[in-house]
């Protein structure tokens, strides 16, 4: 342990708020002015802690009989042997000791491309949004062409992902003190446009293998994409946080794809959101056989069952007064 | 769809009080005219039937009846005595007569697919309703006169002419055309000197004084039935599913009699019935903005069965829709023929009257045509053995052109659904381009 010493207030999720260099021990703390750390906190007493040297040449943290005392990991105690990473608690204070001899983590390795920061991205976003919109309207523009169709999509798109960058921005500045709203604009940006193409290649390749299921889950996927586009967001406010972030990313898309299939059962019976694939697409994208109608029949005439075991289990067990609306 | 045009003469949920009836001080001329004569001698036999909800005993929909001779039994609408005949823990019937009087009824039989029904009430017809072995022949032209409650408002009697079988709706009916109104179903129209010639049954919204009866040799019939009828039926349910059965039978054979029309939805050939009974209507979108066209056949049984207010059934509609692109490249149609093959309504998972419906899907061919198919099928929880199919395809044969069909059946067994839907299936095809 070797002086100066540094007493550190730390945020409840271990972020440094205040630092103050101490010369020497002990070191005197408490709300008092003649201590050598003053805590603003009206839950600590004038003189709360001294902190001094141990036998064993490491520091203790003695409690001046104050009412609330020293709170470590939970539990009271009058006297704490604190290291470099001990976070005590005092009144509402957590605290944090460090001598000049303490060793320092490795430095990190920079993955942050500077570059990519303020217009370019901004930039690279709004031109992604201008030309989703664009594509989707033409897509689906079967009139003649009316400039105004595409620029007013443009619009609601743009304003759309301003809106969404615009918060994630305002959490940027609040929790890191920077906005970086280029970045979130072109993470939201690239996100809807990987929502548009993922949703076209399932479209596709439903109708391609005759897969129907995968145009039927559309919306869990879609749901998985946007938890994705989250967890960019997340990263871009706190770089070293990414497998927190990845959790809570994880956690958010199970959530959503189980609301969407609670939704879709309730509403239509079914966990799928149709009941039967709608893609048509040119007969080249079409490469599974086509069956007999021998087949198709008597694949249909396998769901008999099904219905008439639906039919006898509904009769029993809601009765057969239950037909009773009104027009 | 065309039927919904009917209306069935019920009267559901009147909010209109009954008449008071007119306390006129003026002594009345003698009766001349042969409305005055017929009301005068008739307003005896005729009753108004009401279904009243068993809790709380208000009225949940309204017809008429007729008293048959000297008996006690009268002749109605199945529709006006549906309620009663399919949910008889909540309905309950109830007449009340010329007089005000008022009794119970007691439902004897019911024939769904003349829409007749004869029940037994607490007092005697004073004989002026016959239905004798040998009936009336109307000529066309004739006045017929129409009793009934029309409205709730009162009993009435209207004139009219008749105007001969029709033949659009499955079953015979007889053309009037004269006024009647919901409230009236149920209620006899008679010749001039008294003979009764039908049952009101329906009229056409879309029309003026179109009207429908039910011939009284279906009267007969029933009457005939009734009184071989050892006991009454405990269950109207399993009744009326036997003619519900007996029904998709006849349609079966009569759809499987008439020969398949093929219209031309050029390059398409495209299967359909048009008969008396299914007719068929055209539409084209034929605005010159468009960068696609668009043209249908619809094709329609003129007449369904009326079971229940919210049910019909055994009925068809067959849809073929052609879209050919214009100026839109594959993408963008197939994002269109997309759009439109997408979002059909089977029919939904919380429908009392229904199964959800179930529904399996594949890339077909029938040698002729690759298709997409899809075929759903929905079981009635009333009535065993029936279900309602539908069909849907797409043509999978080019990227600019869609050929889409949907065709739905209501009310027919497992193996009827399926062989109306291997005909569309098997029957599509596209012509050898010239």
């Amino acid at each position: 342990m070797k002086a100066p010493f540094y007493v550190e207030v730390l945020t409840r999720s271990g972020e440094v708020r205040h630092r103050q260099r101490v010369d020497a021990l002990p070191i005197r703390i408490g709300q008092g002015y003649d201590n050598d750390y003053i805590l603003d906190d009206p839950h600590t007493s004038a003189h709360h802690v001294v902190i001094d040297r141990n036998e064993a040449g490491g520091l203790d943290v003695l409690d001046l009989g104050s009412r609330n005392g020293v709170v470590h990991k939970g539990k009271r105690s009058e006297r704490l042997t604190i290291d470099g990473n001990t976070v005590f608690r005092l009144g509402h204070t957590n605290l944090r000791v460090r001598s000049a001899d303490f060793s320092v983590a490795d430095e990190m390795r920079d993955t942050t491309f500077h570059r990519w920061e303020g217009w370019p991205p901004a930039l690279a976003g709004l031109v992604l949004l201008a030309l989703l919109s664009l594509e989707t309207t033409w897509l689906t523009d079967t009139d003649k062409t009316e400039t105004v169709r595409y620029v007013t999509a443009m619009v609601g798109m743009l304003v759309a992902g301003l809106v969404w960058s615009g918060g994630w921005t305002l959490a940027n500045r609040i929790f890191a003190g920077q906005t970086r709203f280029g970045r979130h604009l072109f993470i939201a940006a690239s996100g809807m446009v990987v929502i548009e193409v993922v949703s076209l290649l399932l479209s596709l390749a439903g109708y391609a293998f005759s897969l129907e299921t995968l145009t039927r889950f559309g919306g869990p996927v879609m749901i998985a994409i946007t938890a994705g586009m989250v967890f960019f967001h997340l990263v871009t406010i706190s770089p070293n946080n990414g497998r927190r972030y990845a959790i809570i990313s994880v956690l958010l898309m199970l959530l959503g794809s189980a609301l969407t299939l609670t939704f879709n059962y309730q509403n239509r019976g079914m966990l799928a959101e149709e009941p039967y694939m709608s893609e048509l697409f040119a007969p080249s994208l079409h490469l599974t056989a086509d069956h007999p109608i021998d087949e198709f029949l008597a694949e249909a005439g396998k769901l008999k069952a099904g219905i008439d075991e639906e039919r006898s289990r509904v009769l029993s067990d809601e009765g057969e007064s239950e037909d009773d609306e009104f027009d | 769809m065309r039927f919904k045009l009917f209306l069935a003469l019920t009267l559901f949920c009147a909010n209109a009080s009954a008449a008071e009836p007119a306390e006129d001080k003026v002594e009345l001329p003698i009766p001349s005219s042969s409305a005055q004569r017929l009301y005068s001698k008739a307003k005896a036999d005729i009753v108004q039937l009401r279904s009243l909800l068993k809790n709380g005993r208000t009225q949940s929909s309204v017809g008429s009846g007729f008293l048959i001779g000297n008996s006690n039994l009268a002749v109605t609408n199945y529709h006006v005595m549906s309620q009663i005949a399919l949910e008889p823990d909540i309905y309950v019937g109830e007449y009340v007569d010329t007089y005000g009087k008022r009794g119970t009824v007691e439902l004897l039989a019911v024939d769904v697919l003349h829409d007749l029904a004869v029940v037994r009430i607490d007092r005697k017809g004073g004989g002026f309703f016959n239905v004798p072995d040998k009936l009336p022949t109307l000529v066309q032209g004739q006045y017929l006169y129409s009793l009934g409650n029309p409205l709730d408002l009162g009993f009435a009697i209207s004139e009219g002419a008749y105007n001969g079988i029709i033949s659009r709706s499955f079953y015979d009916q007889l053309m009037f055309t004269g006024p009647i109104n919901a409230g009236m179903s149920g209620g006899p129209s008679v010749t001039v000197d008294g003979q009764v010639a039908g049952v009101n049954v329906s009229k056409r919204l879309d029309g003026e004084l179109v009207s429908f009866l039910v011939p009284v040799r279906y009267v007969r019939d029933l009457l005939k039935k009734v009184a071989a009828q050892k006991e009454v039926p405990k269950d109207f349910k399993l009744v009326v599913g036997k003619q519900l059965q007996e029904h998709q039978a006849t349609m079966m054979a009569r759809l499987e009699k008439t020969p398949l029309t093929f219209k031309e939805l050029k390059p398409y050939r495209v299967p359909v019935w048009e008969s008396d009974q299914v007719r068929c209507w055209g539409r084209a979108n034929g605005k010159q903005s468009k960068s696609y066209s668009y043209d249908q056949v619809s094709c329609a049984m003129e007449s369904a069965l009326y079971v229940s207010n919210q049910t019909q059934t055994g009925h068809i509609s067959i849809e073929h829709k052609l879209l050919q692109s214009i100026d839109l490249g594959d993408l963008r149609f197939a994002a269109l023929a997309s759009r439109s093959f997408q979002n059909q309504s089977m029919g939904g998972h919380k429908d009392t009257r229904y199964t959800a419906p179930q529904c399996t899907e594949q890339f077909v061919t029938n040698g002729k045509l690759p298709m997409r198919a899809v075929l759903c099928v929905r079981a009635y929880r009333k009535f065993p053995e029936l279900y309602d199919f539908t069909l849907l395809t797409a043509s999978t044969d080019s990227g600019r052109m869609s050929l889409q069909t949907r065709v739905d059946t209501s009310g027919v067994t497992y193996e009827n659904g399926l062989r109306l839907a291997r005909i569309f299936l098997e029957q599509a095809s596209r012509e050898v381009q010239p």
